[in-house]
C-alpha cells in the first residue's frame, strides 16, 4: 500500500460503498450547517464586542441579545435591488463571489473538530476531510481567493475597487510566503502533511503543542501572516475607507455584497481553526473519565481555543490601529520571510542534534548581519545624492523673509 | 481518489448555497430600471471624470515577480520537511544551501531597494542649526526691522 496513503483518511480503505457516502453526506451537511451557524454568531459576536469596547450597545432588537441581527441583515440584502454597473464585465462580475466563497467553505474541510467516533463499524474522524496533501490544501484555496478578490475588483470597471484588489493580491501574496514557511516548520516536526497527524503529534501536556514545541516564534509569524492574508484589522489597507471608498466590492450590492462579506467571516473563523489545529494542539486537551461522552470533550476544548481567537480578531480590530501600506509590505517582505526561513533552519537544526542546532544558530545570526547592511544599501538607493534638494531659505522662515517675499510680489 | 469526495461535496454544496442564495435573491428583490446615476461608477456621488488607470506603479509587478522565487522556495520545502527525519544531516545540508541561494537573491533585492515602498524621500542638507533664538518667537520683544 502505498505509504502515503496509509496516512489519511481509514474510512475508504475499504472502497467505497453506500453507508460510507451515507457518512460522508452526513458529515458535510453537519460540518455546512456547523460552520453557517458559527458565522452568524461571529458577525453578531464581532459586533457585540466592538460596541462594548467602544462603549456603544451595539445589536439588540433582534431575538435575545441581538442574536438574529445577522439573519434579519441577510434577509434584507436578498430584498435589495441587485446592481451591475454599465462599466463592469459581467461575466467575471458574477464569477468573482463564488471564487472567494467556495474557498472559504473547502478549507474547513480539513480542520478536526474531535476525536474519532466508531459508526456503524467504522473508524470515522470527526472532520470533514482528511486528504494526503492535508495543511497544502488550505494554502491552495488561500491561493485561488486572490483571483476573486483581484477579479472582483477589475472587473467592476471602477478606480477605488481596482486600486483596492490591486492592493489585496500584493498583501495578500507578499504574506503567503511567510505563511507557507511557518507551516514548513510545523511539518518538519510532525512529518505529515494531513491535519489529523499534525493534532495527534500534538496530543499527550501541553508541553507537546506546537506553540511551545517549535517556540513562539512560528505562532507569532503565523498569526501576523494569516491576519494579512485575511486583509482584518491592523491589516485591512484593502478597505481603509478614508483612502478607498470601500474596497474591492464597493460594486456590489444586494446578495453579492453578502456573499463576500459571509466568506470574510468565514475565512476568519477557518484561520482560527487552521491556528488552533497547527499551534494549540487542535482538539487536544483534558478528558474527565466520564463514560459515554468522551467523544464531547474534545469538540468542546476544540471550540473554547478557536472561540478565543475569533475573539483575538475582534480586539485587534478594536484596539490596534491601520497599518500604512508601505509598512505593511516592509513587515512582510523585510521581516517576516527571513525571520521565518532563519527560523525553519534553527529547527531543522535542533531536531538532528544540538550541535547542529547552534551551527544553524550562529549561520543564521551570520545572515541576519549581511541583512542589515543590505537593508542600509538599499535605503541610500532609495534616497541618494542624486535626491538632495537644495536648501530654501532657513527653517522655520523668519518673518523678515516672508515679508520681503510678499512685498516682492506685489 | 476517494480521499477528496467530501471535498468534492462540499464544492457541489458550495456551488449550491452560493447560487440558491442568488436566486432567492433575484426573486426577492425589486425589478426596477435602474437610473444612469445609479449604474455609474461610485465615487460618493463625485461625477467620475477620468477612466479606470490601465497602468499600475511598477513595484506591483516587481512584488508579483518576486513572490514566485518565494513561492517556488516554499513549494520545494514541503516534500524536504515531510521526509526531513529519513534525510537526517544530509537534508540539512542541502537545505542549508538552498536556503542560501535563496537568501542572497533576498539580500540582492532589498540592497537594490526593490523592496522599498513609499513616496521617495528627498533629503536637504544643510538646515541651519535650530537654537533657541532661531525658532522661539518672544513676544513684546519685537525687533527693530519687525516694527518698523
Amino acid at each position: 500500500m502505498n505509504p502515503l496513503l496509509a496516512l489519511s483518511d481509514p474510512l475508504f480503505d475499504h472502497g467505497v460503498t453506500g453507508v460510507i457516502i451515507l457518512i460522508v453526506l452526513i458529515k458535510i451537511v453537519v460540518g455546512f450547517g456547523a460552520l453557517m451557524n458559527a458565522v452568524i454568531l461571529m458577525i453578531w459576536f464581532e459586533r457585540k464586542a466592538i460596541s462594548d469596547m467602544q462603549s456603544r450597545i451595539g445589536p439588540q432588537r433582534w431575538g435575545p441579545f441581538g442574536l438574529l441581527q445577522t439573519m434579519a441583515d441577510g434577509l434584507k440584502l436578498m430584498g435589495k435591488e441587485d446592481l451591475i454597473p454599465a462599466e463592469a464585465d459581467r461575466f467575471v462580475f458574477k464569477l468573482a463571489p463564488f471564487l472567494v466563497v467556495i474557498p472559504a467553505f473547502i478549507t474547513f474541510a480539513i480542520v478536526p473538530i474531535g476525536g474519532t467516533m466508531h459508526i456503524a463499524g467504522h473508524v470515522v474522524q470527526l472532520q470533514m476531510a482528511n486528504p494526503p496533501m492535508g495543511i497544502l490544501l488550505m494554502l491552495a484555496m488561500s491561493g485561488i481567493s486572490v483571483y476573486g478578490v483581484m477579479l472582483a475588483g477589475w472587473s467592476s470597471g471602477s478606480k477605488y475597487p481596482l486600486l483596492s484588489s490591486v492592493r489585496a493580491s500584493a498583501q495578500m501574496i507578499s504574506y503567503e510566503a511567510a505563511l507557507g514557511m511557518t507551516i514548513v516548520i510545523v511539518i518538519l516536526v510532525t512529518g505529515s502533511l494531513t491535519t489529523h497527524d499534525i493534532v495527534l503529534s500534538q496530543g499527550g501536556n501541553i508541553l507537546h503543542w506546537n506553540l511551545i514545541r517549535l517556540g513562539l516564534v512560528p505562532f507569532a509569524i503565523f498569526l501576523i501572516a494569516i491576519t494579512a492574508e485575511l486583509n482584518r484589522p491592523p491589516f485591512d489597507v484593502v478597505e481603509a475607507e478614508s483612502e478607498l471608498v470601500g474596497g474591492f466590492h464597493t460594486e456590489y450590492s444586494s446578495f453579492r455584497f453578502a456573499i463576500f462579506f459571509l466568506a470574510e467571516f468565514m475565512n476568519t473563523i477557518t484561520m482560527s481553526a487552521v491556528m488552533v489545529t497547527l499551534f494549540f494542539g487542535g482538539p487536544a486537551g483534558w478528558v474527565p473519565p466520564v463514560a459515554h461522552l468522551k467523544w464531547i470533550f474534545p469538540i468542546l476544548w476544540f471550540l473554547i481555543k478557536t472561540t478565543i481567537f475569533c475573539f483575538c480578531y475582534i480586539w485587534f480590530r478594536a484596539a490596534l490601529p491601520r497599518f500604512r501600506y508601505d509598512q505593511l509590505m516592509d513587515l512582510g517582505w523585510k521581516r517576516l520571510i527571513p525571520l521565518s526561513l532563519g527560523w525553519m533552519l534553527i529547527v531543522a537544526g535542533f531536531l538532528i542534534s544540538w550541535r547542529w542546532g547552534l551551527l544553524m544558530g550562529s549561520v543564521v545570526i551570520f545572515a541576519w548581519l549581511v541583512l542589515t547592511r543590505a537593508f542600509e544599501l538599499g535605503k541610500t538607493r532609495e534616497s541618494g545624492p542624486e535626491r538632495v534638494l537644495p536648501t530654501i531659505g532657513q527653517r522655520p522662515i523668519p518673518g523678515s523673509v516672508i515679508r520681503k517675499m510678499s512685498e516682492g510680489d506685489s | 481518489m476517494d480521499q477528496y469526495l467530501p471535498i468534492l461535496g462540499l464544492l457541489l454544496l458550495g456551488v449550491l448555497f452560493a447560487s440558491g442564495s442568488l436566486v432567492a435573491s433575484a426573486w426577492l428583490a425589486p425589478h426596477k430600471r435602474p437610473t444612469d446615476a445609479k449604474l455609474a461608477p461610485y465615487e460618493c456621488g463625485i461625477v467620475p471624470e477620468s477612466e479606470p488607470p490601465q497602468r499600475f506603479p511598477v513595484r506591483f509587478y516587481l512584488v508579483a515577480m518576486i513572490f514566485v522565487i518565494f513561492d517556488i522556495e516554499v513549494v520545494f520545502m514541503y516534500p524536504f520537511a515531510v521526509v526531513f527525519r529519513q534525510l537526517h544531516v544530509f537534508g540539512l545540508i542541502e537545505i542549508l544551501t538552498f536556503s542560501l541561494t535563496v537568501f542572497a537573491a533576498l539580500v540582492f533585492l532589498v540592497s537594490e531597494g526593490a523592496l522599498q515602498w513609499g513616496p521617495v524621500k528627498y533629503l536637504t542638507p544643510g538646515m541651519p542649526e535650530r537654537t533657541s533664538s532661531s525658532t522661539i518667537v518672544r513676544i513684546g520683544r519685537d525687533d527693530p526691522e519687525q516694527a518698523a
